[in-house]
């Protein structure tokens, strides 16, 4: 009885003590963080607007779904500069020539689906007005895109490049002096911490915000976060945060099936951060107006063949690996020094290259000779990285009148 | 699927199993975390509303606040509330029959109302809220309260949602909701509505009531959902009127339209173009601003006018008289202005 006793006064205090809460107020404790983290970091988070454009389509011209035909624009007139004006800057509609010598931007978004005509966000870059966004803004090709900068105006915005491989674009806003986010270096991303999805859409004078975790760090060949926090045209260009504010990438519109600007996904739990300010040359080159896209190699892989290398099925005529003389039967052994595992370890390495970049080859070729090839330069990726031909999914239409205005 | 009908958000289910007699006490143990203290303290004020049939899309239940004494219970006015079939269950699972109170047409709200005397215990009203009338903030934390998909039946709790303050959506952006009556400010958040959620309450960790949920929303935006709450403060004028007895006297200003002396270039087409202006009529309010030809109208106060149709519906909820921040791109600049919107020439 006295064991009893003896056993119950040692047990029952430490049971109560269980019982207690181990942390009682995680939550109460995290508000202000995500409130500071968000006064950090809603200076540099702008709104984007657009105006004009129509919505394209693959291999045509024309409008991609019977909505008349492209939309009339004044022919801006000459008019005599004010006194006050600044300097001449052409006009905001790239001209016809300028705009023929440069490729086609690829469309986000395929026939057949409607895309809503909001804002969406984008997120300041430098000092001197570069601005990223989210190439879902300029899907429409519009004539016209305006950057509001909170506390500083709206600016009328120049295109310069994309990176389609990344669903990002860089604009360009006559601003001096504006607020620069910090990037958290990609190696310091860890899975499970905290990732705030930033926007500024529904209202000018405050961001919105959308709470999740980082939920992995290499998608895409390397290109993007994964977060859990809802991404959806009301925060894509904006920035995904850190709990102290920084930049863990710029929310866009991604999904592996490459199709609907990420449309499926919406709201799903599956939404992807990108960066590229601390990708070296390939802000310069988006800076220049280039169109940046993934690298092609142009081999179809036998995919009985498990390894080691990759093993080439065939070779596309127009691509890469025919002109450099590959053909079926060889084997790739090494991509830059690195040996080739398989088949899908090759379009790993080759994924996460771009357009341009320089590749060396070492090939076991069909006779037996092994040869190295290169360096050559990738050549882009025929299709778009966010639309592909003509595997349609269901179109979300959007009423284009809407009842009770 | 794009809803968020999805379990994107940590759902914290308040709701339990209708325990045996003898687990009552496990089941009623008390709470310990700040969600788990915030809803005990909550679930008393808020109750099950069931009305007489839904429609195939709209299940025939939804949520409602205690928010007085006497047996107010405020909820979203909806096509399943109909006299003499409308039903509330309280917190301890009784039913009582629901008078209904006038709507309030602007807010989307109604009050019913039971008859006090058949409550046992007292009833537990919400309201008045707390000294500072429901203020919210972007990035807070809130708990959402409903009858989620009417999971909770008779003296079943209903479910909690967690979530952030996502943002506040203005009236300037509200009119892109489709079914959206309320015409004033938006809390959005990503604590999710699910069907029967709506009529429910949206509250701070601590408790605070900031918001009165409406249905899951489709955002022609943003061709999202989204989840959103009337903010309590925009609800009082209405309980004062209906639970006190207090009216605000309310004025009728007879609107004259406005007219700025802008002409569009605009085509017939399905889709309407951006607002170039066409021509400016001399001695306009517009020709005052200096407005010319070519000019591109962006915005008249936080109203985004990206098409001439807008242009036209912003202008329309205007009125003569009234001063509207105009802004405007000529070139690669962007300018604006004040305009004083004038009435239409004879």
């Amino acid at each position: 009885m006295n064991a009893a006793r003896l056993f119950a006064c040692l047990c029952l205090p430490s049971l109560a003590w269980a019982q207690q809460p181990a942390e009682d107020d995680e939550f109460a404790r995290l508000e202000p963080v995500l409130q500071r983290a968000l006064a950090a970091a809603a200076p540099f988070v702008v709104t984007v607007e657009t105006f004009g454009g129509t919505r394209r389509t693959l291999g045509a011209d024309g409008p991609a779904d019977g909505d008349g035909p492209p939309l009339p624009r004044p022919a801006p007139k000459a008019e005599p500069p004010p006194d006050d004006a600044p300097p001449p800057v052409p006009e905001d509609a790239e001209p016809e020539g300028e705009r023929a010598g440069r490729r086609p931007r690829p469309p986000m978004v395929p026939e057949g689906f409607r895309q809503a005509r909001g804002r969406t966000s984008g997120v300041v870059l430098t000092r001197d007005g570069w601005i990223l966004v989210s190439r879902f803004a300029l899907n429409f090709d519009p004539t016209t895109v305006l950057v509001t900068v909170p506390g500083r105006g709206t600016f009328h915005a120049q295109r310069a490049g994309e990176d389609t491989s990344r669903g990002i674009a860089l604009v360009k806003i006559a601003a001096d002096d504006l607020p620069v986010p910090t990037f958290v270096p990609p190696d310091e991303v860890r899975v499970g911490q905290w990732a705030f999805a930033l926007g500024r859409t529904f209202a000018a004078d405050e961001p919105t915000v959308h709470m999740g975790i980082v939920s992995a760090r290499s998608r895409l060949f390397g290109r993007a976060l994964q977060i859990d926090a809802s991404t959806s045209p009301a925060n894509y260009g904006g920035a995904v945060i850190d709990v102290r504010g920084r930049v863990l990438g710029i929310a866009v519109p991604l999904s592996p099936s490459g199709r609907n600007a990420g449309v499926e996904w919406y709201d799903s739990g599956i939404g992807f951060a990108v960066t590229i300010a601390d990708i070296p040359g390939l802000l310069q080159r988006m800076q220049q107006g280039e169109v940046l896209q993934r690298g092609w190699l142009g081999v179809h892989l036998e995919l009985a063949h498990l390894g080691p290398g990759a093993k080439v099925a065939g070779t596309p005529k127009d691509g890469l690996a025919a002109r450099a003389g590959l053909r079926k039967g060889d084997v790739i052994l090494e991509v830059d020094g690195v040996p080739v595992a398989n088949g899908p370890h090759l379009q790993m390495l080759v994924g996460a290259r771009m357009g341009g970049d320089a590749i060396r080859l070492v090939v076991a070729k069909r006779t037996g000779e092994r040869v190295e090839i290169g360096p050559l330069r990738l050549f882009d990726a025929p299709w778009s990285e966010q639309a592909q031909s003509n595997d349609l999914p269901a179109s979300f239409p959007l009423p284009e009148k809407p009842e009770g205005r | 699927m794009r809803a968020c009908l999805l379990p994107l958000l940590a759902t914290v289910l308040a709701a339990q199993a209708d325990e045996p007699a003898e687990h009552v006490a496990a089941a009623e143990r008390e709470p310990r975390t700040r969600i788990e203290r915030t809803v005990h303290e909550l679930l008393p004020s808020l109750v099950k509303v069931h009305g007489a049939s839904g429609l195939a899309t709209i299940g025939a239940y939804a949520t409602g606040i205690v928010v007085s004494e006497q047996g107010h219970v405020l909820t979203l006015d909806q096509i399943m509330i109909q006299k003499g079939k409308t039903r509330v269950v309280l917190h301890d699972g009784s039913v009582h029959d629901a008078q209904l109170l006038p709507e309030e047409p602007r807010l989307g709200v109604r009050l019913l109302r039971i008859d006090p005397q058949q409550v046992q215990g007292g009833l537990r009203p919400l309201w008045p809220p707390a000294g500072d009338e429901g203020a919210f903030r972007t990035g807070q934390f809130v708990v959402s309260i409903g009858n989620a998909f009417r999971l909770a039946e008779f003296a079943e709790k209903m479910s909690a949602t967690f979530g952030t303050v996502v943002g506040r959506a203005n009236t300037a952006l509200r009119h892109r909701l489709a079914d959206v009556q309320y015409d004033g400010d938006l809390i959005l958040t990503d604590a999710c509505n699910n069907p029967g959620h709506q009529g429910g309450g949206l509250f701070t960790l601590d408790g605070r009531w900031i918001g009165l949920n409406l249905r899951l929303l489709d955002s022609k935006e943003t061709n999202t959902m989204l989840s959103a709450a009337i903010p309590t403060r925009d609800l009082l004028p209405y309980l004062e009127q209906h639970v006190l007895g207090r009216t605000r006297p309310e004025t009728v200003v007879e609107r004259v339209p406005a007219w700025t002396g802008i002409v569009l270039f605009e085509q017939a087409g399905r889709e309407s173009p951006p607002a170039y202006v066409e021509r400016v009529v001399p001695g306009s309010p517009a020709a005052e601003l200096g407005l010319r030809p070519d000019d591109l109208i962006v915005r008249i106060d936080d109203w985004s006018v990206r098409t001439c149709r807008e242009f036209r519906d912003v202008l329309a909820r205007c009125a003569a008289g009234q001063v509207v921040k105009l802004v405007w791109k000529r070139g690669t600049r962007v300018l604006d202005g004040e305009l004083r919107l004038g009435e239409p020439p004879k």
